[in-house]
């Protein structure tokens, strides 16, 4: 077992955003996190990474239990994690950018700096290597974060809503991306609302509503699932299309 | 390689200074804006680089002069030996104050340096043993030259040149380690940066301690250079206020930033006071709030980053462009 959350509750007050979610990756899963806005996987999402301390339940790591370990000492131990919101950092360049993520598995500079083009290499952006951060556009911006993230060596990476804001173009070639570091033996948790990605993707799928997990397992699976459109398009346009396939009407796969 | 070119004039420049201009007062001048520029360079690691504005930073400087001095009234020591004690005391001190403080973002922290400095005043002021009010003296008469008590303005200026130079050997060193980029990466999103494994609470205090450490130096250097402290011009808020507009108005995370603004600010305090008497020291506040209302309106990164703008072409602002094709080169088949 890689990561493994047991019963993680997260309130804000006496709202509970995440309500008990239990969840394991093993090696080498893609786990897609899905479910309607302000259904609780970005809260969930970040009790894992520890950006957010949870009410009750654990996170383990490799069997040891990291639910109380700041998010720096988190990537230290190999799980990564990009941001919905890009957090470009602004006064750099994007090779400086990916550099603070090489920094944590060696303090040399010149070390670092020939581990981050590496890693831009890889990600398709060298030839951006010494341009200001501050001149890139969201595709450009949600790929650096995907980078940065890289460059820490993790053994899981985290994406939070990766590919929010790209065009269907954009999208694809995100894909392959993320496919390819797959490839590369880095175990994924994906949050995503573009359908296509999460059946693309996906290895296995946890579908949250109103903070509760109401379905998991296959895409295939829980996308037929009745409660899971019930969740996504409200109960009476569920029964009304009864006759359709999930996946079209939740906008995907002819993307 | 201009970049080299322009260290070399303006090195040379401030080594020939106080040959080709050489009154006294050229000299004091002189090692004012030195001394002021090592304060602001040391400001500049922590409110420049790592973006948390200390507007208490006075305090440290207030270590080193009360050391300097205390070591001679005290213990009828060189100023000189009281200079390692004051960066103890400073880095300590930083140490305390930025464990709880470095935790608060913006406006809040500075506030808390404020605080602490103000504190700090009170309890000097108060206290016998430290001179209350009236302060501390040094020696009058040099017994020896460790004393470092000189007549001319000219040893001074060189050996505060000296200790600049290490400042910023220092903060250049900084800004190309590690903990440098931690800290320009704390600055802009300290969120990402811990996710990217920067440990931001002990890079930032450790800047915060090493910040102290320099303005704790500049601080004993400048009561040597007066022979005295007191409460007000050791521990006086409006010491902080202007290092941090030197920083500011020459471009505060810019390594000569600090040096820009000490070499206009100084000079311009100094000659309204040399003009108006005692009647134009408050004209200098009325400028230094001009600078912050300007500072803040127009020019954000300082003077220098002015000038580097427009020494450099134009960067391209088509990126967005350049970053779809070049994602798309290396996806295609």
């Amino acid at each position: 077992m890689l990561l493994e959350a047991r019963g993680i509750t997260k309130a804000f007050g006496s709202f509970k955003a995440v309500d008990d979610a239990s969840v394991t990756l093993e090696q080498g899963d893609i786990l897609g996190l899905i479910g309607p806005n302000g259904a609780g996987k970005s809260t969930f999402f970040n009790c894992l990474t520890g950006d957010l301390k949870t009410t009750s339940g654990r996170v383990l790591f490799e069997g040891a239990d990291i639910t109380d370990v700041a998010p720096e000492q988190r990537a230290g131990l190999g799980l990564a994690r990009t941001f919905q919101v890009p957090q470009t950092f602004e006064g750099m360049t994007v090779l400086e950018n990916v550099m603070i993520g090489a920094f944590l598995r060696t303090p040399h500079r010149k070390e670092a700096e020939t581990r981050a083009r590496a890693v831009l290499e890889r990600v398709g952006m060298i030839r951006l290597a010494d341009a200001p951060a501050r001149s890139l556009g969201t595709p450009g911006r949600k790929r650096l974060e995907i980078a940065r993230a890289l460059a820490t060596e993790p053994k899981v990476l985290l994406l939070d809503e990766a590919m929010a804001g790209l065009n269907a173009h954009e999208v694809r070639l995100a894909i392959d991306l993320v496919r390819d570091i797959h490839r590369s033996g880095i175990t994924l948790v994906i949050v995503e609302h573009i359908m296509e990605v999460i059946m693309s993707l996906a290895s296995r799928v946890m579908v949250f509503h109103q903070g509760k997990e109401i379905a998991r397992g296959s895409p295939r699976e829980v996308t037929s699932n009745p409660a899971v459109i019930a969740a996504y398009l409200g109960t009476r346009a569920a029964k009304a299309a009864a006759g359709h396939t999930p996946v079209e009407l939740m906008g995907g796969p002819d993307l | 390689m201009r970049r080299w070119i322009w260290l070399s004039v303006v090195a040379a420049f401030a080594i020939a200074y106080p040959l080709l201009l050489s009154s006294p007062f050229q000299q004091r001048l002189g090692a004012l804006v030195v001394l002021y520029a090592i304060a602001a360079s040391a400001w500049n690691i922590v409110g420049g680089y790592a973006g948390q504005v200390s507007v208490g930073h006075v305090v440290f400087f207030g270590c080193g002069a009360y050391a300097a001095m205390g070591a001679y009234a005290k213990f009828g020591l060189s100023p000189l030996f009281g200079i390692p004690g004051g960066i103890v005391l400073a880095v300590g001190l930083a140490a305390i104050v930025g464990v709880p403080t470095l935790r608060l973002s913006g406006h809040y922290f500075s506030m808390a340096t404020i605080a602490v400095a103000e504190t700090m005043r009170l309890i000097v002021t108060n206290t016998e043993w430290l001179g209350a009010a009236v302060g501390l003296s040094g020696p009058t008469v040099p017994r020896n030259i460790f004393d470092l008590s000189f007549l001319s303005a000219l040893p001074y200026y060189y050996l505060f040149l000296a200790i600049l130079a290490i400042t910023l050997a220092i903060t250049w060193w900084m800004t190309n380690s590690r903990m440098g980029f931690y800290l320009r990466a704390i600055k802009d999103s300290e969120r990402a940066a811990r996710s990217l494994g920067a440990p931001a609470s002990r890079t930032k205090l450790y800047a915060y301690m090493l910040s102290a450490a320099l303005t704790s130096v500049a601080g004993a250097l400048y009561a040597m250079m007066f022979g005295f402290v007191d409460p007000e011009s050791g521990l006086g808020i409006l010491i902080s206020v202007k290092i941090l507009i030197m920083a500011a108005l020459g471009g505060a995370g810019l390594l000569f930033g600090p040096l820009v603004g000490a070499a206009i600010l100084v000079p311009l305090e100094e000659i309204s006071n040399s003009w108006l008497g005692g009647k134009g020291a408050g004209l200098t506040f009325v400028v230094y709030g001009a600078i912050i209302v300007l500072i803040a309106r127009f020019q954000p990164g300082g003077l220098l980053s002015l000038l580097m703008r427009r020494g450099k072409p134009k960067t391209d602002t088509s990126k967005t462009d350049t970053s779809k094709t070049d994602t798309e080169a290396s996806h295609a088949p």
